[in-house]
């Protein structure tokens, strides 16, 4: 059938890392990077995987609508470019027809593919990032930075040594330039504050992801997360391996 | 080898009784070793000094020795200054008769050519059971030890503690530090590092009570993990100023993420500073300036600075001293109506602008001889209450002009009125000049009165601002801090 992936905390992380070294991957795939930041308390979309479009009747049953499609394949590292992602699903029916117009493409159709991930769309917020890094000198590095144009463009990111305090995840957002889009600039809702020091802090704090696998992880984006006014959601990941 | 990580393990190579210098010569007078067993001898050393040679008996008048085992006392401090591959040898042949070796010879991993010999270096040094301070450096400043490899230095026994991984740039540090009047309290150039490294200078600072501020020049950061961690645990209790080279050569060469390719070398030093309180600086003006303000105040965390007031000749350097002080985060924005009431009372010449900056011509100043100057400066002490004072003074507009006792009224005015206000307000001075020689001569003496009275001279504005943003922000950290 279909593999339950949220019952993640009961897998221990460092195990998901030495599954990704005994595939000789470089990175963690999208599903282990989401497992691995579960099992630190970071809330990351219901999701299910289906082998084919026979499944996806039983899967749907379990999620709840509208979902995303994307594509599970070792040989497939930029999705979207690959016609690979189809958001705003809303049914069974149309899940089925995105997975058969993803398997009839020459690109996906030439590609290993592990399945399919169904997962629910997250619930609109503002997009951020969260990043990683391990500096050759100081050791694991944290980043936070607003989503979209802000980190593309604007590189307007905040950068700290781990580990943090609730004081230093407090002040990295503070150091951001476009901070006032989190209190809900221009008629949006206000971003969670909480919720992204939380989560900076499961990240970038003493025993947080960065910290405890320092010797493992090379950099890591969690991007994007989608904050609401009560919840971060992290609805990509990736996680390089040194 | 033990990681040496207290004041009593240090003290040998910042006071040390013993002094072994390798490298003299019997024949070049001016080689580098022969230069510092002259110097530590007329700076005042009065342990023993060890010429090691294998060949001569004497040089100089002192007695040689063929190798660092055979002194008649073991060797706090051997200051190493010959070729760099006949080094590991001597070191190695020690016998754990020396505490510290200084190697200031080159050609070691600053050179793509010198790595091998750097590791066989740190081996040899190991084998020797000494501490290696170097290589590629000059050598160490150490007045309260007598030591000093720098041609100029100051006797006295200062407050700031420094550590330059570049030997030129420390002997600028100490040069301009002595015209600015900074007193240190050591400096040690520390080059590669191939082994005791920066941080652990900065731990012996931290508890040295000589030292109460701390500044580092450094290059590369190879104990980085290790200094972010002592310096979170001290939180800034001394201020420390980083002036940072490299900032933007390094970086990650072949990012693979988002992040990776977002961080460059910069980020690391950004967060150091926020996460830690330490002062990074950019140029080696701004490193002196700001150590001589730390050197010179008392940081006043219960309330940072922020407001300052700017009091003058000079309406346009008053401008523009406000916007790019507005620039660096420091408010120069005019007194409640109390303050511009008082002043107004005073009824100066027009032309004076009271409202912060108080902007005064130099008639207005001259009034009195420069006494009207002490009504002023009581009225923006007890009414304006900034958090910083700065008075500038043009002295060309004042030398021709006035009796020179002007500007000594005005100085031992602005002097009253400070120590009327004990610890209410910063005061810094910033004495500009247009380099004509009878200028700069009145200046320099003007500074030296002005440094015996504890007040930071500066030459420009800019220099002023950048010194008291950098105060500013260790004030804030500390404050924040507190807090938590």
């Amino acid at each position: 059938m279909f593999a339950v992936m949220n019952d993640i905390p009961k897998m221990i992380p460092q195990k998901l890392i030495e599954a990704a070294r005994a595939q000789q991957r470089s990175a963690l795939d999208e599903q282990a990077g989401k497992s691995l930041l579960a099992s630190y308390g970071i809330s990351v979309p219901q999701s299910l995987t289906v082998k084919n479009a026979g499944e996806v009747d039983a899967a749907m049953t379990k999620l709840r609508a509208p979902v995303v499609v994307k594509i599970m394949s070792p040989d497939i590292l930029h999705k979207s470019d690959a016609g690979g992602v189809k958001v705003g699903l809303k049914s069974a029916t149309e899940v089925k027809d995105a997975i058969n117009a993803m398997a009839a493409s020459p690109q996906i159709k030439a590609a290993r593919i592990d399945g399919y991930l169904i997962e629910e769309m997250a619930p609109a917020g503002q997009e951020i990032v969260i990043g990683g890094l391990r500096d050759p000198y100081f050791g694991p590095l944290v980043m936070v930075g607003l989503g979209g144009i802000f980190v593309e463009v604007l590189r307007d990111v905040s950068f700290r040594i781990c580990p943090i305090t609730r004081l230093d995840a407090e002040e990295m957002l503070d150091d951001l330039k476009g901070a006032a889009v989190l209190a809900g600039a221009r008629g949006r809702k206000p971003a969670s504050r909480a919720a992204i020091v939380d989560a900076l802090l499961k990240v970038g704090g003493e025993n947080g992801l960065l910290m405890t696998h320092a010797d493992d992880i090379a950099e890591a984006d969690i991007n994007p997360m989608i904050v609401s006014d009560n919840a971060a959601v992290a609805v990509d990941a990736r996680f390089i391996l040194k | 080898m033990n990681k040496i990580n207290n004041l009593q393990d240090f003290t040998p190579f910042f006071e040390p009784q013993t002094v072994a210098v390798v490298g003299v010569s019997t024949r070049n007078t001016h080689a580098l070793p022969n230069v510092f067993m002259r110097r530590i001898r007329d700076y005042g050393f009065t342990g023993d000094i060890y010429p090691i040679n294998p060949t001569a008996d004497e040089v100089e008048g002192f007695r040689c020795y063929k190798s660092l085992a055979d002194t008649p006392k073991p060797v706090d401090y051997a200051y190493i200054g010959v070729g760099g591959a006949q080094i590991p040898a001597m070191l190695a042949a020690a016998k754990g008769r020396t505490r510290f070796a200084h190697v200031v010879s080159s050609g070691f991993a600053e050179v793509d050519e010198g790595k091998a010999l750097q590791e066989e270096l740190v081996a040899a040094a190991r084998a020797g059971g000494m501490r290696l301070v170097g290589p590629n450096c000059m050598g160490l400043y150490s007045p309260r030890g007598r030591i000093t490899f720098a041609e100029v230095g100051s006797r006295e026994l200062g407050h700031v503690g420094v550590v330059s991984q570049s030997g030129g740039l420390g002997t600028d540090i100490i040069r301009r530090g002595r015209n600015r009047g900074v007193k240190f309290s050591a400096l040690v150039t520390a080059g590669n590092c191939a082994d005791v490294t920066p941080s652990e200078f900065v731990e012996y600072y931290f508890a040295d009570e000589h030292t109460h501020v701390i500044g580092l020049y450094l290059e590369t950061a190879k104990d980085g993990r290790r200094l972010f961690e002592l310096l979170r645990e001290r939180k800034a209790s001394k201020p420390v100023v980083i002036l940072k080279g490299g900032r933007t050569q390094q970086g990650l060469a072949a990012a693979a993420s988002h992040t990776g390719s977002l961080a460059g070398d910069d980020r690391v030093w950004v967060a150091l500073s926020r996460q830690t309180g330490v002062v990074i600086v950019d140029t080696l003006d701004q490193f002196v300036d700001t150590l001589l303000l730390f050197q010179s105040v008392k940081p006043n965390t219960a309330q940072p600075t922020k407001r300052v007031t700017l009091f003058g000749n000079g309406g346009g350097t008053s401008v523009l001293a406000t916007d790019y002080f507005a620039r660096l985060g420091l408010d120069v924005t005019p007194f409640e109506q109390k303050a511009i009431d008082e002043l107004a009372a005073l009824q100066l010449p027009p032309g004076t602008s009271i409202t912060n900056p108080v902007d005064c011509p130099v008639g207005t100043l001259s009034q009195d001889e420069g006494r009207v100057a002490e009504k002023i400066l009581d009225i923006i002490f007890s009414s304006g209450k900034p958090d910083a004072l700065v008075m500038h003074l043009n002295l060309s507009a004042f030398v021709g002009r006035v009796k020179p006792e002007v500007l000594d009224n005005l100085m031992a005015a602005a002097l009253r009125v400070r120590d009327k206000y004990p610890g209410q307000a910063h005061f810094m001075l910033a004495l500009r000049s247009d380099g004509e020689p009878n200028l700069e001569e009145r200046k320099r003496e003007f500074r030296v009165k002005a440094l015996a009275n504890g007040v930071p001279v500066y030459d420009e504005m800019t220099n002023v601002g950048h010194a008291l943003a950098a105060l500013a922000a260790h004030e804030r950290f500390v404050s924040s801090r507190a807090q938590h």
